[in-house]
């Protein structure tokens, strides 16, 4: 298939997606109770975008997000690097963050909200807890991919630390270094968002679990709607530096 | 070369655990971190004998909702990522849509899931199905991409029919994706259960912890956590032993370094939650 058909393709999928969402709750085929159709979830999208308390869960989800992002990433990347580069670390502490991964996390928000209460301080460190070992594993990943021949090439042409810090490093790992940081947010945000629905006063979350609680099913979905796109659109932003910084590779 | 002084890598462990145990004892008996906060080990294991068949009862919910949600993540996520990584056509088409979708935190998804199937098993079980299922179909997608087509072609030209490729070939040779997957699915089915247990349930492991965070009753909530901790390591290191046997021939490690390098969900992934 060609480029083209396959955008087509997709497309055709998406419509037929979003026509049966509007279709088949409109012709009572599903309980439009349970499903409501595509275009009252999106009128309603409308409404909550113009409401002032909408603005202000999403201003508050927003800087749990950013601030725990700014935690967990130098954090992260510093152990990263530190199990990287010292082969002795590495031995330590790679096998054991096999067995955290497998781990769920959340099992520790009880300790969070008895350490900070129910604030904002509880939902970032909880995120960036979570982001951290993330982080950490990618960040690894990334030092490990420099190949040693680069190196040892830049050595002995002479170049400094410095140097080969920036011209070889960095520029090797560039795309994994924004895959890391791209998976580093995917889990961020569900943090955030596993934190706030948890236990919060305010934030999009805890909006999200009250309309599901009350059975507020329009709202609930247009919550949906707007958090996904979102996280697919900032998703999809960094996927299309990361392939244009990886095109010298191949 | 690791300098001489240095203790093994594998003792080093053994001691941080120890360490971390000893702690877990030792710093709230001195009052260094109240019990509130902390209960000492001795004090978490004492409720848990007591309270032992509340929380036996809890863990046979809870890994009731993990079979049957692993048998959705894995079964549909195994065969859909086989199907969509081997045929050419479905791969270029539908991969690179799933791994967008991935981006979505599918926690949100939850109060959807209570609102159709209520607060009982089902909605945990579709939850973590869920949840763990576009994990495992990528990165099974991505596993069986590796599988050298000299195999294919060798088997072809000693002219094997096409039952025989699949049999003797194709499945022994996808072997290694399919159990990364359910090693993958199982620990994200463990994680999905007790995430949504936790958010809003009437039974389970996870609702333990819920229910006496709620009444501060901190002894109780470590129990709990505790058993989750076990559990998750133990199915972990299972699902590990299973795996090491049934693939022993394959050099080991490959599989999960191609998935990574394929932009597909390696290890990273387990860690949501």
């Amino acid at each position: 298939m060609s480029r083209a058909q396959i955008i087509m393709t997709r497309l055709a999928l998406l419509a037929l997606v979003l026509a049966a969402w509007e279709l088949l709750p409109r012709h009572q085929v599903v309980n439009p109770l349970l499903l409501p159709p595509l275009g009252d979830v999106l009128s309603m999208l409308g409404k909550l975008l113009l409401q002032a308390r909408v603005h202000e869960a999403i201003g508050v989800t927003a800087a749990e997000v950013v601030v725990a992002f700014l935690i967990a990433v130098p954090l992260g990347a510093v152990l990263g690097v530190l199990i990287a580069e010292s082969d002795y670390l590495g031995e330590v502490f790679k096998p054991m963050l096999f067995y955290v991964f497998s781990i769920p996390k959340s099992i520790f928000l009880p300790m969070f909200i008895l350490a900070f209460g129910i604030t904002f301080a509880q939902k970032v460190a909880y995120a960036a807890f979570t982001t951290t070992f993330v982080v950490m594993i990618s960040a690894a990943t990334a030092v490990e991919s420099v190949k040693q021949d680069y190196i040892l090439v830049a050595r002995s042409y002479g170049a400094t630390r410095a140097q080969i810090l920036m011209r070889v490093y960095v520029p090797s790992m560039m795309p994994l270094l924004l895959e890391a940081l791209r998976i580093s947010m995917i889990f961020n945000f569900t943090g955030v968002m596993i934190a706030e629905m948890y236990a919060s006063r305010t934030g999009i979350g805890h909006m999200i679990s009250g309309w599901g609680e009350n059975f507020q099913m329009p709202e609930l979905f247009a919550g949906v709607i707007l958090l996904s796109a979102v996280a697919v659109l900032f998703n999809e932003a960094v996927r299309f530096f990361e392939a244009r910084c990886s095109a010298w590779r191949t | 070369m690791r300098p001489r002084a240095l203790p093994a890598p594998a003792k080093v462990r053994w001691a941080m655990l120890v360490t971390l145990l000893l702690a877990w004892e030792l710093v709230p008996r001195t009052g260094l971190i109240p019990e509130l906060l902390l209960p000492a080990l001795s004090s978490t294991l004492k409720v848990l004998y007591q309270d032992s068949h509340i929380y036996w009862a809890a863990l046979l919910v809870t890994l009731y909702e993990v079979a049957l949600a692993m048998l959705i993540a894995c079964g549909g996520g195994i065969i859909t990522g086989a199907v969509v990584g081997g045929i050419a056509r479905l791969r270029d088409l539908l991969l690179p849509v799933f791994s967008s979708l991935y981006a979505v935190p599918m926690v949100i998804l939850y109060p959807v899931f209570t609102a159709w199937f209520g607060i009982g098993s089902e909605s945990k079980i579709a939850f973590a199905g869920i949840y763990a299922f576009f994990p495992v179909m990528l990165s099974t997608a991505a596993g069986i991409r590796t599988i050298d087509p000299q195999f294919i072609l060798a088997a072809r030209s000693m002219g094997a029919t096409l039952t025989q490729q699949v049999t003797r070939v194709i499945i022994p040779a996808s072997l290694p994706a399919v159990f990364a997957g359910l090693r993958l699915g199982g620990a994200l089915a463990i994680i999905g259960v007790v995430v949504s247990e936790m958010l809003t349930a009437a039974a389970g492991i996870g609702y333990l912890v819920t229910l006496n965070r709620t009444i501060l009753d901190s002894a109780r909530v470590f129990a709990a956590l505790l058993m989750i901790l076990v559990l998750s390591v133990a199915y972990y290191m299972l699902a590990r032993a299973i795996e090491r046997r049934v693939v022993v021939w394959q050099s080991v490690g490959r599989a999960p370094k191609a998935a990574q390098a394929e932009g597909g969900p390696g290890v990273p992934v387990a860690a949501a939650a």
